[in-house]
């Protein structure tokens, strides 16, 4: 599903010049749980948010599914993201003026499905990360665990084919952290691809494979032994 | 993603900040309330206009006789009739300017009807009088050339001469008293409203020769007018007529052209053309505040955009990042400024409307409600909105997903 190929992401900073990613090769399977581990700056962010469509490689080539995505233009990555890609962010980032079930239906607004559809997913999305009592609860009247489980509602009500997690539970207790695995790991079990980025150990083991990365390069790619 | 949906999402950011929505839109409300307003005076002067000329005909100089002091003393209004046919007719023969003179003479005076009393105007003139001053007939007939030669006694009177002696009965052949006199009515004129000063419709009309024999021998010896109302051709040749009438009047009556004439001209264009110098006047100070405000507030719009493209940054990415391409972002943001200038336009709207509503109220100044002006205000404020709502949005709509998403 997802093909990279000596693929290198540059920054410039002025008169710095910082390569976040040196020529990595990578690919991910279709149903595969995939967590990438670094410590910061190691370029795992980057290398996520170059896979999630957000950003676009200085060189190499990176193919989603059918689509040469190191050519495509802002409207049909825009289109990507919003059809085949679910984020799940540390801090959630909901918009906090709408509701749970508003923010969940804002990936369908922008794919077009009409009201009476997009309620229906959005509820059914709620429904099975457990939040049907709070549709109507906004962010601030939401603990963390279930803010971000409207996050993965909102992730999930497009049947996207890929989840990326970045740090889903850097802001939440190991409890209910370990909660909102789980959930990960029924939507993995689903056929959900789900790429995951982390530091923590214990959540990176729930991953099928396990990349390292160090100063944007793979330091490390295996299989997990103990899942 | 639909307008409707657009709607829906710009309505909440802006229900958040209700406050600042409301202050952000006062210029628009300022500049679109001055539009309605100045629209408003601008055609309710028209209007005013029209009516005056509707009323007491156009083109129409009036000459009066005017008591010249005498060794320093007033003779007081009515005390010397200085005008005579003898004018009238010479003024006819030098001017080929005037197309026709109707002579007056007047009197207060008791008509008594119908076993009713009611003191009225008593004008006696001839059938150009009803020409000049745009008198239209509900009932009966003008004089016949023959009544005005012989003397007649008949008359023709106006709606509040009728209500008040007849009621709502037929004046038509009817007797009624003047000064004791009988005259037979063969005339009821068309009500034309009262002005600020006068009841027009408070009127008695007969036959010069009539009036002068019967009624007015005395006030008005000889061949003596009250005054006349001179028609000229055309409106271009008012205001020199109005000269070449002076001119020839001093001829007539041995005043040198500086002395005090004992007579007056009074050119109704004059006033009309006050009237509308000031509603103009007033309109150019609106327009001006119009104009500012406008586009005072339209940079308030910009202003405030910037501050709300800013201040949601991430939420832009968020949006982004589910999906949204660069023209729902800018869609939204238009949205929102349009949404806030069409606030302060609706609001704008009804302080204008309160605004003229409360002058011609208060200050009895004739403003006339042009629903042109509504469609203008609404043009004006969403074009206001999109033009200086366009530049934020753009700026909201290149930001880059990922700068958006990790903006704190």
């Amino acid at each position: 599903m997802i093909n990279i190929n000596s693929l290198s992401k540059e920054y410039i900073m002025g008169d710095n010049r910082l390569l976040a990613l040196d020529n990595i090769d990578l690919s991910i399977n279709e149903g595969d749980f995939v967590s990438i581990m670094g410590s910061s700056g190691s370029g795992k962010s980057t290398l996520m948010n170059i896979i999630g469509c957000l950003d676009v490689p200085s060189s190499g080539e990176y193919h989603f599914r059918d689509n040469n995505v190191s050519t495509l233009n802002s409207n049909k990555l825009a289109e990507l993201r919003n059809k085949d890609i679910g984020f799940v962010f540390q801090n959630f980032n909901l918009l906090p003026r709408l509701n749970a079930q508003e923010n969940v239906v804002l990936p369908l607004l922008y794919s077009g499905k009409n009201l009476k559809e997009r309620n229906q997913l959005a509820i059914e999305a709620l429904e099975s990360v457990g939040l049907k009592d709070r549709v109507h609860h906004r962010p601030n009247q939401l603990s963390g665990g279930q803010q971000q489980r409207v996050s993965i509602a909102r992730a999930i009500a497009g049947s996207p084919k890929l989840i990326l997690a970045d740090e889903p539970t850097g802001a939440l207790d190991s409890k209910t952290g370990l909660e909102i695995m789980k959930i990960l790991n029924d939507l993995n079990a689903k056929g959900i691809t789900i790429v995951l980025v982390t530091h923590e150990d214990d959540i990176a083991n729930y991953g099928s494979r396990i990349i390292k990365m160090k100063d944007g390069r793979i330091l490390e790619d295996k299989r997990n032994v103990n899942n | 993603m639909s307008i409707t949906d657009l709607i829906y999402l710009s309505q909440k950011s802006l229900r958040s900040n209700i406050l600042r929505s409301i202050l952000t839109s006062l210029g628009i409300i300022i500049g679109v309330s001055s539009v309605i307003t100045m629209i408003s005076i601008g055609s309710g002067a028209r209007i005013e206009v029209e009516q005056q000329i509707e009323r007491f005909g156009s083109n129409n100089l009036i000459v009066r006789s005017q008591s010249s002091s005498n060794r320093g003393v007033s003779m007081g209004a009515n005390s010397v009739n200085t005008l005579t046919l003898k004018d009238m007719e010479a003024l006819k023969e030098e001017l080929p300017a005037i197309k026709a003179i109707a002579p007056r003479v007047s009197l207060s005076t008791q008509i008594v009807a119908n076993g009713n009393n009611w003191l009225a105007t008593v004008t006696g003139t001839t059938n150009d009088y009803f020409d000049l001053g745009n008198w239209k007939f509900e009932n009966g007939r003008r004089f016949e050339e023959e009544e005005l030669n012989s003397g007649s006694r008949v008359a023709i009177i106006g709606k509040t001469v009728q209500k008040n002696l007849f009621d709502t009965d037929s004046p038509i052949d009817e007797v009624i008293r003047i000064n004791k006199v009988p005259f037979t009515v063969i005339g009821l004129l068309d009500a034309k409203g009262g002005t600020a000063w006068a009841d027009l419709d408070d009127t008695v009309i007969v036959p010069l020769k009539t009036a002068k024999q019967r009624l007015v021998a005395k006030k008005f010896p000889g061949d003596q007018i009250r005054s006349m109302t001179i028609n000229v051709r055309s409106s271009d040749l008012l205001f020199k007529t109005e000269k070449d009438v002076d001119t020839v009047m001093r001829k007539l009556h041995k005043i040198s052209a500086n002395g005090n004439p004992d007579f007056v001209i009074r050119n109704y264009a004059q006033f009309l053309n006050a009237r509308q110098e000031s509603s103009r006047v007033m309109s150019i100070l609106l327009a001006t505040v119009a104009g500012i405000s406008l586009i005072v507030g339209g940079i308030g719009i910009m202003n405030i955009m910037l501050v709300t493209v800013t201040e949601r940054t991430k939420e832009i990415g968020v949006c982004m990042s589910v999906g949204a391409k660069k023209r729902d972002i800018l869609l939204q943001f238009l949205i929102e400024s349009l949404m806030i200038s069409l606030i302060g336009g609706l609001i704008g709207i009804a302080l204008g409307l309160g605004v003229i509503f409360g002058v011609s109220e208060y200050f009895k100044w004739k403003m006339s409600l042009d629903y042109m002006s509504i469609v203008l205000s609404f043009v004006f404020s969403s074009s206001i909105g999109i033009i200086f709502g366009f530049y934020p949005a753009r700026k909201a709509a290149n930001l880059n997903p990922i700068d958006a998403l990790r903006y704190e």
